[in-house]
């Protein structure tokens, strides 16, 4: 082939190969000021209620919802650290800081209980979400509710994963294949097909996602 | 070869050094004024380089997001954009390794991918065997390829932004090329004729 020839090939593939949309600038920008904390803070007249109904409330976006679940459980974790340290002879403060190690290692196996319930219980709706979405394939295509539940989760995986609760490669590699699936999913409420939810459903198939879920669930339920 | 892309330097009404600063003080306006000037050219590579809209869409938001929150460690040793751009890339890189993972090997990629009808007067066959050899490439043929010939980088640009000698860059886009040609030349005859 001659070097016009593959030139103007080039040039073409300049116009043609993945050419890109319109962006969605404004819909990324909301996401990346409510992740990156610039967001100002709401004013009484931006809150939006939860329903319809005359009761005042704040919306709690999902991703403070579990961040806040996550600081509980570690609040909680430490107070159990604490009473559970009580029922024993108090011991100097100075002794204490002359056994780090011994301290550190009882604290962070009562840090991982909050962890492993936050973890259960996220591992436990996200099997029903993808359960709920592989019995949707005989159907339609997933809609708003299930895409804003597996919003929700999303922002949670990505949470987990940042957390100790990943430390283990299984639940890592897990929560690494749910991060996928469930960005997925979101997709479906803009541009979803039949096709893209036959995908996603041939890939939780393959990867084995739900029943690692399941055994993942237990696995925890019986520590 | 005909540049398509824009230049990586964007006019700033404001000095660059500065709105960094007023975004690092947590100024919204600033850290949007930033965005403004570089989303749309951050969106455009991670859409070349992925040729999936919730992907690059997705992959935008990672790099903003990575890049404010790292803003303070930026020392404008290199432009704003070629830091954003580096971090695109890595981020890009980073995912698509999982994507690949995960996506069903058999994946028709034009269920995924449709290629467009403009660009008249190639062969849609040929065309659409370069796009696969694109697609086909090795990682750092395939950006350097879609960063030099899709979206007009120079080479000095590209090797800043992949943190490789300008040579390096040279070298890979030539092998690349290389392998494009290789892999086209079954048709080439019939097309020459």
């Amino acid at each position: 082939m001659s070097e016009d020839r593959f030139d103007k090939l080039m040039r073409d593939a300049a116009q043609t190969f993945h050419s890109p949309p319109e962006p969605p600038l404004e819909e990324m920008w909301a996401e990346i000021e409510a992740r990156s904390g610039f967001r100002a803070a709401p004013t009484i007249e931006s809150v939006t209620p939860i329903t319809a109904a005359p009761r005042r409330g704040i919306r709690i976006p999902s991703w403070f919802a579990a961040a806040a679940t996550l600081v509980i459980g570690i609040g909680i974790g430490r107070a159990s650290n604490s009473v559970g340290h009580e029922t024993q002879p108090k011991a100097p403060v100075t002794v204490a800081q002359a056994e780090p190690a011994q301290s550190t290692q009882s604290s962070d196996t009562l840090l991982d209980r909050p962890y492993a319930i936050e973890t259960s219980q996220y591992l436990g709706q996200t099997a029903a979400l993808l359960t709920s979405l592989s019995s949707d394939a005989k159907g339609a295509s997933a809609d708003a509710q299930l895409s804003t539940r597996a919003s929700d989760l999303l922002a949670r995986t990505r949470l987990l994963m940042d957390s100790p609760a990943a430390n283990e490669p299984a639940m890592r590699d897990l929560l690494e294949d749910l991060e996928l699936v469930l960005a997925q999913v979101v997709r479906l409420r803009s541009n979803g097909t039949r096709t893209d939810l036959d995908i996603i459903n041939r890939a939780l198939e393959q990867r084995d996602v739900i029943p690692r879920l399941r055994t993942a669930v237990a696995d925890i339920s019986a520590n | 070869m005909t540049r398509t892309g824009v230049a990586l330097q964007t006019p700033q009404r404001v000095s660059e050094p500065e709105l960094i600063a007023r975004v690092l003080a947590g100024d919204r306006i600033a850290a949007r004024d930033l965005y403004d000037a570089h989303s749309a050219r951050v969106y455009r590579l991670a859409f070349r380089l992925t040729g999936d809209a919730a992907l690059a869409r997705e992959f935008t938001q990672d790099t903003f997001v990575r890049a404010f929150s790292q803003l303070a460690r930026f020392r404008g040793d290199a432009a704003l954009s070629t830091w954003l751009h580096r971090i695109t890339v890595t981020v890009v890189a980073n995912a698509m390794r999982k994507v690949k993972r995960f996506r069903e090997r058999e994946t028709d990629l034009e269920d995924v991918h449709p290629i467009g009808s403009e660009g008249a007067g190639v062969d849609p066959v040929l065309r659409e065997r370069l796009h696969r050899a694109i697609e086909d490439l090795p990682e750092i043929y395939r950006t350097t390829v879609i960063m030099h010939d899709i979206e007009g980088y120079t080479h000095t640009e590209i090797a800043e932004v992949l943190g490789v000698a300008e040579g390096t860059c040279k070298s890979r886009l030539s092998q690349a090329r290389a392998q494009l040609r290789a892999v086209l030349a079954d048709l080439a005859p019939e097309l020459e004729s």
